[in-house]
């Protein structure tokens, strides 16, 4: 089991969220749910980034194993994105990172995801000097 | 993402699976699924779970660490709303077939997964 310790005590440390609910920002492609019903074998592999800023006004859920109402009413019950920003403005976190990412979690087959998205997101984590990760899965 | 640096840690209701999956840190939560932080609108609760997952990202000191996190959902199971409308495609299709259900009970995935179309 890979492990790596905190890098910096955590009120000193940058954090992004990882969420698995499909969610992308408006402007952005959606996760590709009719592929999914196509072949229901099938999960999108692919992933987005969701800025800090983001609000449940700004993103689209796409996934198909969850109800996905909730979030879309207040984004903060799977990507607590305004009680993070508490945290940093009170001291308890050093910085939330500008960027953080969403997968849809429904993936038999999670090669592409491993080989193509997760790099990807990794090397802008660490463009953005990101300490630690919270993984969200729903 | 350990392997490059990054400490990371899982919010899960379903804990086993998660360190299953290999995540070094997990705080567990029994919360239904979509709502791992809570109702909507419920800051305090939120910001809780949040801190409750923060703490355990701090406190880990090896691979393998589960916290549970002492919340209660305020609903019954019973009351609790957590499927979607439609049910999945893939229910859909194993809902007429137990073969296919076995099949993929058994970790047997078709090569269909591997592809769009």
């Amino acid at each position: 089991m890979p492990w790596t310790p905190l890098p910096r005590p955590l009120s000193e440390a940058t954090v992004a969220l990882v969420s698995t609910a499909g969610l992308s920002m408006l402007a952005d492609p959606p996760f590709d749910a009719e592929g999914e019903r196509q072949n229901p074998w099938w999960g999108d592999p692919s992933y987005r980034v969701i800025p800090r800023s983001a609000t449940a006004a700004d993103i689209v859920a796409l996934h198909l194993h969850i109800e996905t109402a909730y979030l879309q009413q207040d984004l903060d019950v799977a990507l607590p994105l305004r009680r993070l920003a508490e945290a940093e403005a009170e001291g308890r976190i050093g910085r939330v990172a500008p960027s953080h990412y969403s997968f849809m979690g429904y993936l038999l087959d999670p090669a592409e995801f491993l080989d193509r998205s997760v790099p990807a997101m990794i090397e802008r984590m660490r463009a953005e000097s990101v300490d630690a990760a919270v993984f969200v899965p729903v | 993402m350990e392997a490059a640096g990054i400490a990371t840690i899982a919010l899960s209701m379903i804990p086993d699976l998660t360190v299953a999956a290999g995540a070094p840190r997990v705080a567990a939560i029994e919360f239904p699924f979509g709502r791992p932080f809570g109702q909507p609108n419920d800051a305090a609760t939120q910001r809780a779970v949040l801190q409750g997952t923060l703490d355990a990202l701090r406190d880990a000191s090896r691979a393998g660490t589960v916290v549970h996190l002492p919340f209660e959902w305020p609903e019954s199971p019973e009351q609790v709303h957590w499927h979607p409308k439609e049910p999945s495609p893939i229910l859909q299709l194993l809902a007429g077939n137990p073969a296919l259900f076995q099949r993929l009970a058994a970790g047997d995935i078709p090569p269909e997964a591997s592809r769009r179309s």
